[in-house]
């Protein structure tokens, strides 16, 4: 009932206090915001059913299902909110939005897609992470294993990898550069910690999403 | 560039020079045991030593024999400090690599009262008696001096340095870099190998261990292209550091080759200054990923073995080199050379022009080239000559020289002496690759390198500084085609004129002719070594300890095994090499930890209702990464069975909630769900209706009991599976494995919900009251419409999404609700509030573990990987109509022994006796030996609902026994109690609470 209202908390309040910290001297390398307000799903193939699931997917939402460690836009500057459908390895995408809650996103989902693939809701079993900043991938290279060079990663690919021992997917989404990084949310607090540790050499601010 | 430094400048630095490549408008100064020296930015702590006079570093390992400073470089054995002070103190840090800061405290090691006076230097009087491997033939008797005397002894003997025993005051970093070409040294070769791959627009990574670049074109007086040396690797460096795409890392050492093309590195951010400057670390440790590699490390020069070589004023003819002409010091005033190879000629040049006297030329050959000894008609050359000793206590003062003709005594305080150089090729032997020897070089070079791994230069054996030219630019070009890209050959710039030729001389004669310096090994080692039998390298090596100091051998391991082969007889191929292994030099714990170390150590994992617990001081135990609220203690509860007892007893009374968030919870929908379950739990659960959860128990393979949880039906083609905590992570590897390996055909889809939902449970006969009050209209949680074992999605609190399981594991009336993890602190706050006018109390695992052994639930202590569904009671839940995971294995006949211990509950005779998890169950009155050990007890608690201790355990026969008294013995806790057999359950057997 209504008497006991339930408010929504990260857990990450306290390491995630807004403003600059670690080193001082000029502009900071790196900003970190946490994005509370994405709805996240997982879409799992059901067997067989990948050529009809990208048709569908095209037909009911006009978005390409990446079939390659990709964002599903198909041009270098994926849309930060609006719906998009990130390769999660076989036969399974993470959907995303700002523009619905989870519950909504979910039943979206299962309704468009029935038949096709299950749809699992993820909106609260990770934390995202938005980073960006010009020494981001000085920062990164402490802890991602991946090739993060413009040579190799750009705006519209994707990974799932660990750092330091907590499994992550991230996407990077424009040149700045700029990633988000899922996190399982038991985890957050502790990869929190890391990039924090990590950006102080840079300066890292904190900001609201 | 050649007078010494006038006297008013020179007082403290009397051996200063002209010139070199330090930055004199930058004086430092520096504490050595206690004495202040001065220097400059640019030199070394060694260097610096010299400039002020002193050559006396320290005393060596095992006879405490006076030791001065013998190389320039990384590979120095002798000239190992104690540097800094407090909690940053290192022992065993090398004076020529340790770069001089404002400030800086060094302490020789190893030595007492001082350096000048070491009572110690007793052992050599005593080295007779301490040869190599004499601790094989000692310290053998009395047996009961082992632990009291000689243990003691020998672990205050061992070692040089005192490490410090306070923590590390800095960080340390890790991180990744790509590339497709890395270079591994900047001298030469190096950086002309890095020029050609870098112009081709490969990405390009250069590792330099020293504080500047060029290697040996930093100590030696060349020409490349008709510039001084320095001029052109400036002009490369220049290049190089204009180009986006090519990362020049120096104070990094590559350690080691891995696997896949990773390498392995350590740069040195802060060493140099007295402390890292803020938000720095210490030292950074680098995983390099490079499509291919260059080996451009150069070669170490060889030291001559030949009686008392280990003098202070003894030194590498290469770096009295390094000191004249890089760090602007003498070495000495009257020096002699003794050499076997071309190279050590040098030396003499760079005296004579630095204006230093030079008292012999001695040259091993009896065919010295004509044009080496052209320039020195005015010296005193000897051919076909030795050096067979030298004397003056701490410090050189005279050698004697043995030819054909007889011995003579020559006045030096500096001998500089050069017996060939050795390709430094360790990383080339990193996947055990083994080198080949040259006699035209007297040397190893590299044989078959690691994949994508090439050696140029003099790290392949080239000793002419064109061919080091030609063959790194050559190499650098070839790495980046092979990486892709495009490189033009470069033309070969002209240097200056050199020859290179060498004849080995491995052993001049005579005693304490020091082989491995920094481990106390001579000649007579080797040769005792030969004769008790040890005459394989690898034999050679542990009998006598040669080359297992802190320099791994890089000055011993050649002279070492060449005079085995001669003392055996055989050719120097024929005995070989040990093995080379990362890392090539020390590299610091806290360096391999990073990031990784205290609280920090491993990734945690935190409850949605973490803080909320904190703000109760609930105590916090570790399960696993997860942290649990273990108990929640009030003001004036004097222990933790107090206060647990507490939240027993309300839970049982009134109400109490518990985070359970921790279990594993899996989502598994699509067509085949239900079949997928049947095949993974040993009963059914394709049949089990919408709206309503089951226990399930899974079997491994094996047969044996692997985990168990709840598993409910959301829709038909919907289940949401549990798992204990532990195996959250193995469950869901299994379910992958079946899904992917064994079954790919069934059309299932899985992902992990754990994190997803904050999970509570909320048990107690006001349980249904409290959530009541939170549950919204019109969901109706009266028992009728919500039985046990019942299942709903629903919403709570005005509108949030939630789902209520009517499950029980405390036996009370109970449930679990489940609401997005991002409520689950305001979940939590709100059932207090809700639940408060109830009594409402929180619990926590220790509670939840009191209660559940109360009820017999068997959990994690029984589900030890040892039991089978029978032995736990739940032998009947097997279906017969269906397969499953383990059915097969089961029925093995020692899995389905009727004398395997059986599951049984447990009271101690006397109520006031404690049990304890662990103990054995032995029948009364037998001996305790392990032929009557009967079975084990598993879970114990205090139970506050019966006032005594019980317990859970497995006994051979079972509940068949139940009524007979054992004795439960625990040997480590000295506990010896009678306990009675009983049915596993003490509190409510009916389960009439359940179904209120």
């Amino acid at each position: 009932m209504a008497d006991f209202p339930l408010y929504a908390r990260s857990g990450l309040e306290h390491l995630l206090q807004p403003g600059h910290r670690g080193d001082h001297t000029g502009e900071p390398g790196v900003a970190v915001a946490l994005r509370n307000d994405l709805a996240l799903a997982y879409v799992l193939v059901r067997n067989g059913k990948t050529g009809e699931l990208r048709t569908r997917v095209q037909e009911r939402f006009g978005l390409r299902l990446p079939m390659a460690a990709q964002h599903s836009e198909d041009d270098s500057n994926p849309n930060p909110d609006g719906l998009g459908f990130v390769w999660a390895g076989p036969g399974r995408w993470l959907a995303k939005t700002a523009a619905q809650s989870g519950a909504a996103l979910e039943t979206t989902l299962r309704n468009e897609l029935s038949g096709l693939a299950s749809i699992i809701n993820q909106t609260d079993g990770r934390c995202v992470f938005r980073i960006s900043g010009p020494s981001l991938r000085e920062v990164l290279a402490k802890g991602v294993p991946l090739d993060l060079d413009p040579r190799a990663f750009g705006p519209g690919d994707t990974a799932l990898t660990l750092v330091g021992h907590i499994s992550v997917h991230f996407w990077q989404l424009d040149r700045a550069p700029t990633y988000e990084f899922a996190v399982p949310r038991s985890f957050a607090a502790s990869f929190c910690e890391w990039l924090l540790a990590a950006a102080a050499s840079h300066g890292v601010v904190v900001r609201t999403a | 560039m050649s007078e010494p430094i006038s006297a008013s400048r020179g007082e403290q630095q009397p051996h200063r020079l002209g010139g070199g490549l330090i930055n004199r408008s930058r004086p430092v100064r520096g504490l050595f045991d206690g004495k202040a020296i001065e220097g400059f930015a640019g030199d070394t702590l060694a260097s610096a030593l010299l400039a002020n006079g002193i050559r006396l570093v320290g005393r060596s390992f095992k006879y405490h024999r006076p030791r001065g400073i013998l190389t320039a470089g990384p590979e120095e054995p002798n000239a190992l400090v104690e540097l800094r002070s407090g909690a940053r103190r290192e022992p065993n840090t090398r004076a020529t690599t340790t770069e001089m800061f404002e400030g800086l405290e060094a302490t020789s090691q190893n030595r007492w009262p001082s350096l000048q006076f070491d009572l110690l230097s007793m052992n050599s009087l005593l080295s007779p008696f301490l040869p190599a491997g004499f601790y094989y033939k000692t310290f053998m008797w009395p047996a009961s001096f082992w632990e009291r005397v000689y243990e003691p002894l020998i672990r205050k003997a061992a070692g040089l340095g005192r490490a410090s025993a306070e923590p590390d005051p800095d960080h340390y970093e890790q991180a990744y870099a790509f590339c497709d070409v890395l270079i591994v040294g900047a001298g030469a070769a190096g950086l002309a190998a890095a020029q050609a791959a870098a112009r081709s627009g490969a990405r390009v990574i250069v590792c330099e261990q020293d504080f500047l670049v060029g290697g040996r074109l930093l100590a030696d007086d060349r020409e490349i292209g008709g510039v001084p040396g320095g001029i052109w690797s400036d002009a490369v460096v220049a290049e190089l550091n204009g180009r986006p795409q090519v990362r020049m890392m120096t104070r990094t050492c590559v350690f080691g080759v891995y696997d896949s093309g990773v390498y392995g590195a350590i740069e040195r951010v802060s060493d140099h200054l007295p402390q890292p400057a803020a938000h720095q670390p210490r030292q950074r440790l680098w995983r390099i990923m490079a499509k291919r590699a260059i080996l451009a490390s150069g070669a170490i020069e060889r030291p001559l073995a030949f009686p008392d070589n280990d003098r202070p004023g003894v030194m590498m003819a290469s770096a009295v080199r390094s000191y004249l002409n890089r760090f602007a010091v003498r070495p000495g005033q009257r020096v002699a050379l003794f050499t076997n190879n071309d190279d050590g000629w040098r030396t003499a040049k760079d005296l004579r022009r630095h204006g230093v006297e030079i008292t012999a030329i001695i040259d091993s050959r009896p065919d010295v080239p004509a044009p080496l000894k052209a320039q020195w008609s005015d010296a005193r050359v000897i051919d076909d000559g030795r050096v067979s000793g030298t004397s003056g206590g701490t410090g050189l003062r005279a050698i004697s020289v043995t030819t054909r003709g007889g011995r003579q005594r020559i006045k030096a305080d500096t001998l500089a002496m050069s017996g060939g150089w050795n390709p430094d090729l360790g990383l080339t032997c990193h996947h055990g690759g083994r080198p080949v020897w040259r006699d035209d070089l007297a040397a190893f070079v590299p044989g078959q390198a690691p994949p994508g791994l090439t050696a140029v230069g003099a790290a392949n054996g080239r000793m002419l500084l064109r061919d080091c030219l030609a063959e790194g630019s050559e190499a650098g070009r070839k790495a980046a085609e092979d990486a892709g890209f495009v490189a033009s050959g470069e033309d070969v710039p002209r240097v200056d004129d050199e020859t290179f030729a060498v004849t080995a001389l491995w052993h001049v004669g005579g005693h304490k002719a020091f082989v491995d310096f920094q481990n106390d090994v001579t000649a007579d080692d080797i040769a005792l070594s030969e004769r008790e039998g040890f005459r394989s390298v690898e034999h050679l090596k542990r009998y006598t300890t040669l080359g297992m100091a802190t320099d791994q051998g890089k000055l011993s391991n050649v002279n070492g095994l060449a005079i085995m082969a001669a003392l055996t007889g055989q050719a120097i191929p024929a005995v070989g090499t040990t093995s080379y292994r990362p890392p090539h030099i020390p590299v610091a714990i806290g360096a391999l930890a990073g990031h990784h170390r205290g609280k920090q150590f491993r990734p945690f994992r935190l409850t949605p209702s973490h803080q909320w617990a904190q703000q109760q001081s609930a105590v916090f135990v570790e399960s696993g990464a997860w942290l649990r609220a273990q108990y929640f203690p009030r003001p004036g509860e004097k222990d933790w069975l107090e206060t647990v007892s507490r939240e027993v007893r309300t839970v049982r009374s009134a109400v109490g909630f518990c985070d359970v968030s921790t279990l594993g919870k899996i989502e598994v929908h699509g067509a085949d769900a239900g079949a997928f379950l049947d095949r993974l739990y040993i009963n059914t659960f394709s049949n089990l209706p919408v709206g309503r959860a089951r226990y399930g128990l899974m079997l491994r393979e094996d047969g044996m009991a692997f985990d168990d949880g709840t598993t409910s039906r959301l829709a038909d083609d919907r289940y949401f599976m549990t798992t204990t905590t532990a195996n959250a992570v193995r469950v869901f590897q299994h379910m992958h494995f079946c899904h992917q390996v064994l079954w790919p055909e069934l059309d299932v889809q899985f992902a992990s919900a754990t994190d997803e939902w904050a999970q509570f449970s909320v048990a107690g006969p006001h349980a249904r009251d409290v959530l009541a009050r939170l549950v919204d209209p019109p969901f109706s949680i009266a028992n009728a419409d919500f039985p046990y074992m019942g299942v709903a999605e629903l919403t709570v609190c005005g509108g949030i999404p939630a789902r209520l399981y009517r499950l029980s594991f405390s036996g009370e009336l109970a449930y679990e609700i489940g609401v997005p993890a991002r409520y689950g602190d305001a979940l939590a706050r709100s059932l207090m509030r809700a639940g408060e006018p109830l009594g409402i109390v929180s619990y926590g695992t220790e509670a939840l573990g009191v209660m559940r052994i109360e009820k017999g639930h068997v959990a994690g202590n029984e589900l030890d990987g040892r039991t089978t569904a029978d032995d736990l009671g739940l032998g009947r839940m097997m279906s017969s109509k269906k397969d499953f995971i383990g059915r097969v294995m089961a029925t093995r006949p020692g899995l389905t022994d009727p004398k395997r211990p059986k599951l049984v509950g447990l009271r101690p005779r006397n109520a006031g006796e404690r049990l304890y998890a662990g103990s054995h169950l032995l029948p009364k009155g037998a001996a305790h030996t392990i032929e009557n050990d009967q079975g084990i007890v598993t879970s114990v608690a205090f139970s506050p609902s019966i006032n005594h201790w019980i317990g859970l355990g497995f006994i051979v026969g079972g509940a068949t026994r139940i009524g007979e008294t054992v004795m439960m013995v625990d040997f480590m806790r000295d506990s010896f109690v009678d306990v009675e057999l009983c049915a596993p359950v003490f509190v409510d057997p009916k389960g009439e609470r359940l179904r209120g």
